[in-house]
């Protein structure tokens, strides 16, 4: 060991000290301590008004309580959830919490226990007669042992030495001061079987391979968190909860690699998760972690935060490789790969968070111990996000193969009883199966794949029947064509035509000749540039192969059976005798119900189906199947065309 | 040496730090936008000038990206969810009730500058689902006649924040 390295390893031994007091305190306050959760689902949800009544209150009562930090454990429908440590060690875990709780709270926390019991979840640590424990919550069912997201709830998200207590920044340190070089770090990551978290599942170690035998010795490191998947929000669960894992995980890839310097492009809805890594560089690099002779070790590296913009298409890896390197974030076509000619032009590596946030671990751990959990075919855990018509909004890291099913009924099945429709996996390029093949999937991509879909990147909506195909469609083709950076024709042009022609089919205009004009659009797509545009059609043509009846439907028969295509619903007013119709009339926002001698009427070509006067009059007021050739006000049918090619 | 409005000097000062060929660009736009709320013409040059690009390219570049304005902001920016756990919860029928009582379509503000609709891209809080950010601030569950009344109390010349109460109110009384 050279002197550099034997005294770096003496600081590293001191930080190490330091930080388990530090921790242990912190899991044994010397008094009560409340931390709220502060990341982008609790705050949305009224994290920061809870805080200032907390505070408030415990400041009027110059209570013996401090307040901290923490981040939510996946539960969000339960937001925003707070959580007291005692000086015994117990953790409990508090949720919904409005800012009127703060006394209960404040009570609890100081000794009047049961004082919360209407908010109390579950306990975090240590136990309490009575309470269960927060992971024994049926939604977390499925776990089998939280890896990536051990820290979440735990210990301060902003806290490095939280990080370093808890095991962080040990893996790295191994590595260097052992000299394990880099084609064994490589090994480890294909022995762990570890795969590209993005959604395209590409052997890490195999990509980093191709990084470290480039010829030009100035290469980069990229990581993909322009996370825009509607529906998936797993990688905003690091950044924001554990964003040290983040930073140690690209320090072992740079190791792995030879590459200097790392770009973390972070997608612009994420502000909190910019702040958050940022703030972890910085308390890494004055460790010694990132910066020159890292752990005394002759290694440089250091890392940057991007701010993403607003662009969906920067999250396909050429498209953030241009928007890195000063421009528009045009994807382009493929080969070169990054690995030849990245950013600058230069070999690069590009990874999803939660790929380089898996490093760490399976160095610290073996890929022995990685492999235990998931299948065969795909080892380890992944985060998974829930939403849609759920009971049970929120994430979990689950082991890859777990069945479809159970998944549904661990997020406690469709809210209010809704019968399933379709499973959306892995966002608007990914897929739109029906309700039917549930009891076939699980997640992993390969039950997926026979069905003309994919897992995707970790977001699964489940779909309720109140819910269309064709407006399904149509919102997605939207989303789609605004998001197409407009290079290829194909892509531009094709989905603006898909989107089209889902409008015209949603306004009771659908021709027989669409589906063909469909499917035809469908193979042009497929010769975009990038996934993009290769990938735009596959919900549509998952439609048109499961949901066939009820497209042609709409061609067709001229009705929707969910009745939320515009051309083929109207209100009408069905109880005259309802009370609040004066009130529905009022809130009407297009003057489209007037009333006479015989009592209310609503004028269908006036009116633009927001549904305000059924929310107000509920009894009096009822959607129903439109007669063929009802009028619906055109100009008013939808949002914007939108696009971005300008 | 070239005269320099004090504008100009503010910007340059702005970029301080920012160098051609080191992936700047996006920093550039940011900061710009964060101090002017709008990247103006007069930006886009000096930015142009700083990082040695062409202002055209600076302008291409600012044009491509959702969050980047060339025009100053309205009183009031309503970014409505366009994810898909808020349509399923019906936000295009919300969508629809904003633009006609606000009289203005998706991504077009009204003459005035008054209010804007813009979309707004999925962060993973579908729990709050339908919701939007009213000047950044999130508006959760929203209903169509909650929405109505909030657009009406912007209509009638409330400020985002008096339009925000009313809406707060409706969510209080039940219904408006």
């Amino acid at each position: 060991m050279t002197t550099e390295a034997s005294s770096a390893a003496d600081s590293f031994a001191e930080l190490r000290a330091r930080s388990e007091a530090d921790w242990e305190s912190w899991q044994r306050p010397i008094r009560p301590r409340i931390d709220i959760a502060l990341d982008t689902s609790s705050i949305s949800a009224g994290a920061g008004p809870v805080r200032d009544a907390i505070e408030r209150e415990s400041r009027a009562r110059t209570a013996a309580v401090d307040l901290g930090r923490m981040v939510g454990v996946g539960l969000q429908w339960l937001n925003p959830v707070v959580a007291i440590t005692w000086p015994d060690g117990t953790r409990v875990l508090y949720g919904p919490v409005k800012p009127e709780h703060a006394g209960a709270l404040l009570d609890e926390a100081t000794g009047r226990v049961g004082a919360a019991a209407a908010i109390t979840i579950g306990t975090l640590a240590g136990s309490r007669p009575g309470v269960p424990r927060v992971f024994d919550h049926p939604f977390f069912s499925n776990e089998v042992g939280r890896r990536l997201l051990a820290r979440i709830g735990y210990t301060d998200p902003e806290s490095l030495e939280h990080y370093v207590a808890t095991g962080g920044y040990s893996a790295v340190q191994r590595m260097l001061t052992r000299h394990q070089g880099p084609e064994a770090i490589r090994q480890a990551m294909l022995d762990a079987g570890l795969t590209g978290r993005g959604g395209a599942y590409f052997p890490a170690g195999t990509k980093w391979t191709f990084l470290a035998t480039a010829a030009n010795p100035e290469r980069y490191l990229v990581c993909n968190a322009d996370e825009g998947d509607p529906g998936a929000w797993v990688n905003r669960i690091i950044l924001e909860g554990d964003p040290h894992l983040l930073v140690e995980g690209m320090i072992i890839a740079a190791a792995a690699t030879g590459a200097r310097h790392g770009f973390i492009y972070i997608r612009a809805e994420y502000p909190l998760a910019q702040a958050r890594v940022k703030q972890a560089i910085e308390q890494a690099t004055a460790a010694g972690f990132l910066g020159t002779g890292v752990f005394g070790s002759e290694m440089d590296i250091t890392l940057e935060v991007i701010r993403g913009a607003g662009a969906y298409v920067c999250g396909e890896e050429t498209g953030l490789i241009s928007s890195v390197q000063d421009g528009r974030g045009m994807p382009r076509v493929k080969p070169p790969f990054p690995a030849a000619a990245g950013v600058f032009m230069k070999p690069t590596n590009v990874n999803n968070v939660e790929t380089y946030s898996t490093a760490p671990l399976i160095l610290r751990n073996g890929s022995e111990w990685y492999r235990q959990v998931g299948t065969e075919r795909n080892s380890g855990t992944k985060i998974f996000s829930f939403s849609g018509d759920i009971e049970r909004i929120g994430f979990t890291e689950l082991p890859w193969g777990v069945p479809l099913p159970s998944v549904l009924e661990a997020c406690g099945g469709m809210s209010g009883g809704m019968p399933l429709k379709a499973i959306q996996a892995g966002g608007p390029l990914a897929g739109y199966l029906p309700a039917r093949l549930l009891s076939e999937l699980t997640l992993e991509r390969e039950t997926f794949v026979p069905h003309g879909a994919l897992v995707g990147s970790g977001g699964i909506v489940f779909i309720g029947t109140d819910t269309c195909s064709v407006d399904i469609n149509a919102t997605f083709a939207d989303f789609l064509e605004d998001e197409s950076c407009g290079r290829c024709t194909t892509c531009h042009g094709g989905n603006q035509r898909m989107t089209e022609i889902f409008r015209r089919i949603q306004l009771a205009g659908g021709r027989r000749e669409d589906r063909h004009n469909l499917e035809l659009v469908g193979n042009t797509l497929q010769y975009s540039n990038c996934v993009h545009g290769q990938a735009s059609p596959t919900i549509m043509r998952n439609t048109l192969r499961f949901f066939s009846d009820e497209y042609e439907a709409h061609v067709h028969n001229g009705t929707c059976e969910a009745l939320r295509c515009t051309g083929f619903s109207r209100y009408r007013v069905v109880d005259q005798t309802d009370p609040r119709l004066p009130r529905a009339q009022a809130i009407c926002p297009t003057e489209a119900i007037t009333e006479d001698a015989e009592g209310y009427r609503i004028l269908d070509e006036r009116c633009i189906r927001c549904g305000a006067c059924e929310e107000l009059a509920p009894r009096g007021i009822a959607l129903e199947a439109a007669p063929a050739g009802t009028p619906v006000p055109r100009e008013r049918a939808y949002g914007s065309p939108g696009g971005r090619q300008r | 040496m070239p005269l320099e409005t004090e504008a100009t000097a503010q910007i340059r000062a702005l970029l301080d730090g920012l160098k051609p060929n080191d992936a700047d660009l996006l920093e550039a736009l940011h900061r710009v936008q964060h101090r002017y709320g709008y990247v103006s013409a007069e930006a886009m040059r000096v930015v142009g000038e700083q990082l040695g690009l062409a202002t055209a390219h600076v302008y291409g570049a600012t044009t491509y990206y959702a969050d980047f304005r060339t025009t100053p902001p309205p009183q009031t920016l309503i970014a409505w969810c366009a994810g898909a756990a808020c349509r399923l919860k019906r936000s295009d029928g919300i969508l629809r009730a904003l633009e006609a009582v606000l009289d203005i379509r998706l991504g077009e503000p009204d003459p005035q500058h008054r209010y804007e609709i813009t979309r707004g891209q999925c962060n993973g809080t579908c729990e709050l689902a339908p919701m939007a950010w009213v000047n950044e601030r999130v508006v959760a569950r929203i209903t169509p006649a909650r929405a109505i009344t909030f657009a009406r109390a912007l209509a009638a010349g409330a400020s985002t924040e008096e339009a925000l109460t009313a809406f707060e109110h409706s969510l209080e009384g039940g219904n408006p």
